[in-house]
């Protein structure tokens, strides 16, 4: 059973990014917190402490919900590659529940251990950056000890969820049949597509109400800058309806963009491979998605607001030229936070793809006996991270600039005196820097595999297990 | 002038083949000096007990794996010689495959899965050939399934996608591995029935490895081996001969 461990190394790592990251956060705001209470004149230490915390915890959330996704991906990923053998094992006597128990305890040692890493290794940054920041003079030097008990939130957050995510994404075990150890080789593919009834209605009842809100908002938001706040729950209700509803959501999209990559067999076959798990190909990229849907719709929202200010101060240069800064600044803390899980997601999409390659090694053996060239294998597999990247970036996009600028809408739309409409805009370096990482991420995400897969040999598909 | 295998009626030729696996004293051989020649037409079961070689010997001749000492042809080209890249195109273009399983690329159809040899070639079938993928599909009652995906036909429908794909492009020779060993016997006669008719009908050289003496009884020709040579060669045997002959070299063993 070693090699089930060694299989989670990729898992470890989540956890222990998720972790680093919440511990990491937490000690900084730590940090500031202990400065700010060092020159309290105003006596609102208190409140910035908790402000600080709230929009922690925001990211730390949505860091651990994203290292979850994933951790729950590759288990499924990892189990779904192993129905023989679990068939196998079920054929000679050992029970599924049984069988899943044990990697639900894999997943609890692996949070463990993955929290204890992270909290290390989250610490010392925070420590770090504290005497960088003294080093130079940006913040004073405080006493603070980095044994703050406040870092196990985020340990113990991490902890559950990897041993909740190894539980669900092993749920396939109960499904595989003892006969399948026997059967010939033809996979079902559709396995995992599910008729959660349930989960689809409370998917639709969120897009909708979320949908209601943001327009609420926006109109509100015509006479009274809180119309954001309703646009606020909008745009979590709708979003959380998006990622309940991802394994219907994604599919179609991937093969839209599968469908641009052209008609040879490479191109076809990659994009059928981007959509044969419509779950898996769903929890692959969602936390992409998420990613992307976040920093672009704060960078659209921060854009029209700068956009509006600009034309506003038109004739005080001097304003402007304070206004500029303050905005880069927020939006880029912001967006490194957010895309901190984005991050995450990206680790996971490596991680399950090169799993998913080698699973289908028979497959790509069959492939070169009939003709494949070596090309044609690294086209295939690079068309596939392609296919998921884009679909996940294009997505994340879309909803972030919809999501945007209804938050800019909602927000700005009655600070002029008279209702107005406020045209979204687009912050194009933000834009790009989103597209340069998923095309990294494509490139990074496909190196490995392209190389395993071309050295397939022919001989391997012949062969009988 | 040298004598090209095409001149002595010859759709392969191997000479003096040798594979070995390994080196030093834990080393294989799986093939020791095989010298033959397959027939353009003929339909030719390699038989032999296990480990003795029927694999190897066909995955060296059908390009995918290359021999240790030794030589073989596929028509007058000389394949040891033969670049990777080379031997894709030849697979794609002059050899068919039906393997004992999983022959099907699961996310195609049925449909798919008989084009993918001329898609690999970046071309449609011209209308002759068309025509003969329809009269395929007919013959193998494969008409009403072309929609349908490897995994919701029996093992018996997707062996006849994999023949009606082998015998698509009409390549120079098809390369069967045990292609009924994942069937019932009933399924599996079907299957022989089907082989042995493309080559007697449509003169489709076919190789095929096998266990099974019905099997091989449909053959017009049987090499056995043993040990990693030839040790007969026979004509058109009756399930009974093929058997006797193999039990006679399990004992001799
Ligand atoms: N990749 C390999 N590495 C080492 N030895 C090998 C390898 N492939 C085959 N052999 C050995 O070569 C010999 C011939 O194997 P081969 O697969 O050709 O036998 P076979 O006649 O097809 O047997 P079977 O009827 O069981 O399929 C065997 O002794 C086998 O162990
Ligand atoms: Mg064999």
């Amino acid at each position: 059973m070693n090699g089930r461990l060694r299989d989670q190394g990729p898992t470890l790592l989540v956890a222990t990014l998720a972790a680093a990251f919440g511990v990491a956060l937490l000690q900084v705001t730590g940090i500031l917190a202990a400065v700010l209470a060092e020159d309290d004149v105003t006596g609102s230490s208190g409140t910035v402490r908790l402000m600080l915390g709230i929009v922690a915890s925001v990211f730390i959330t949505i860091a651990v919900y994203v290292s979850a996704v994933v951790t729950a991906n590759t288990v499924a990923t990892i189990v779904a590659g192993r129905t023989r053998q679990i068939a196998l094992l079920r054929l000679i006597g050992s029970s599924a529940r049984s069988q899943r128990a044990a990697i639900a305890r894999e997943g609890l040692v692996i949070g463990a251990l993955g929290a204890a890493l992270g909290a290390v290794v989250g610490s010392a940054s925070a420590w770090v950056l504290g005497e960088v920041g003294v080093a130079q003079g940006v913040i004073p030097s405080v006493e603070r000890s980095l044994l703050d008990p406040v870092v196990l939130l985020p340990m113990g957050a991490v902890v559950l969820t990897t041993w909740l995510a190894a539980w669900t994404g092993s749920r396939r075990v109960l499904a595989v049949r003892p006969v399948q150890a026997l059967g010939n080789s033809a996979e079902a593919d559709l396995d995992e597509v599910s008729s959660r009834v349930g989960r689809t209605v409370a998917a639709w009842v969120f897009v909708i109400l979320g949908a209601l809100l943001l327009v609420l908002g926006v109109l509100v938001g015509l006479v009274r800058p809180e119309g954001v706040l309703i646009g606020l729950v909008g745009g979590i209700l709708s979003f959380t309806g998006i990622v309940l509803a991802a394994h219907r959501v994604m599919p179609p999209v991937l093969r839209a963009v599968g469908s641009l990559f052209g008609g040879r067999p490479a191109a076809r076959l990659a994009a059928e491979n981007a959509v044969r798990h419509p779950e898996r190909s769903a929890r692959m990229t969602i936390g992409i998605v998420i990613g992307v849907t976040l920093v672009t719709t704060f960078a659209v929202t921060m854009e029209s607001y700068r956009t509006m200010l600009t034309t506003a101060f038109a004739d005080e240069p001097a304003l402007q030229s304070e206004i500029g800064p303050m905005v880069d600044g927020t939006v880029a803390v912001f967006s490194a936070l957010i895309g901190f899980s984005a991050v995450i997601a990206a680790v996971g999409l490596v991680n399950t793809l090169s799993i998913s390659i080698m699973q289908r090694t028979r497959e790509l053996g069959l492939l070169r006996a009939l003709g494949f060239d070596r090309r044609q294998i690294r086209a295939m597999v690079l068309v596939e991270a392609a296919a998921l990247t884009v679909a996940a970036t294009a997505t994340g996009l879309v909803l972030g600039v919809v999501y945007g600028w209804a938050g800019a809408q909602s927000m700005l739309g009655s600070v002029g005196g008279a209702p107005a409409i406020v045209a979204p805009a687009i912050p194009w370096l933000i834009v790009a820097i989103v597209v340069v990482a998923a095309a990294l991420l494509t490139l990074a995400a496909s190196v490995a595999p392209m190389r395993r897969a071309a050295r397939v040999s022919p001989v391997v598909a012949l062969a009988v297990e | 002038m040298q004598i090209q295998p095409s001149d002595l009626g010859l759709i392969a030729r191997v000479a003096e083949l040798g594979k070995r696996y390994g080196s030093g004293s834990g080393s294989v051989t799986a093939l020791d000096d095989v010298s033959l020649g397959l027939r353009r037409g003929e339909f030719t079961a390699i038989m032999g007990p296990s480990g003795s070689g029927k694999s190897t010997l066909m995955h060296i001749m059908a390009g995918l794996d290359s021999p240790t000492s030794g030589r073989a042809w596929l028509g007058d080209t000389d394949i040891t010689e033969l670049s990777d890249s080379a031997l894709t195109v030849l697979r794609r273009r002059r050899i068919g495959f039906v393997f004992q399983s999983f022959n099907l690329v699961p996310t195609l159809d049925v449909r798919g899965n008989i084009m993918l040899p001329f898609e690999l070639d970046g071309r449609r079938p011209s209308r002759d050939e068309q025509e003969w993928i329809d009269e395929l599909v007919e013959t193998l009652g494969l008409g009403a399934r072309l929609r349908h995906r490897p995994h919701e036909l029996s093992g018996g429908q997707q062996q006849r996608v994999a023949i009606a794909r082998a015998l698509a492009t009409r390549p120079d020779l098809v390369f069967a591995d045990e292609p009924t060993g994942n069937l019932d016997s009933r399924t599996g006669r079907e299957v022989l029935g089907l082989l042995a008719a493309a080559s007697a009908r449509y003169g489709q050289s076919i190789a095929m490895v096998t266990h099974d003496p019905i099997a091989a009884s449909h053959a017009d020709r049987i090499l056995f081996l043993a040990d990693g040579r030839i040790v007969r060669d026979a004509g058109r045997s009756s399930a009974e001969d093929i058997s006797a002959f193999m039990l006679g070299m399990e004992t001799a063993a």
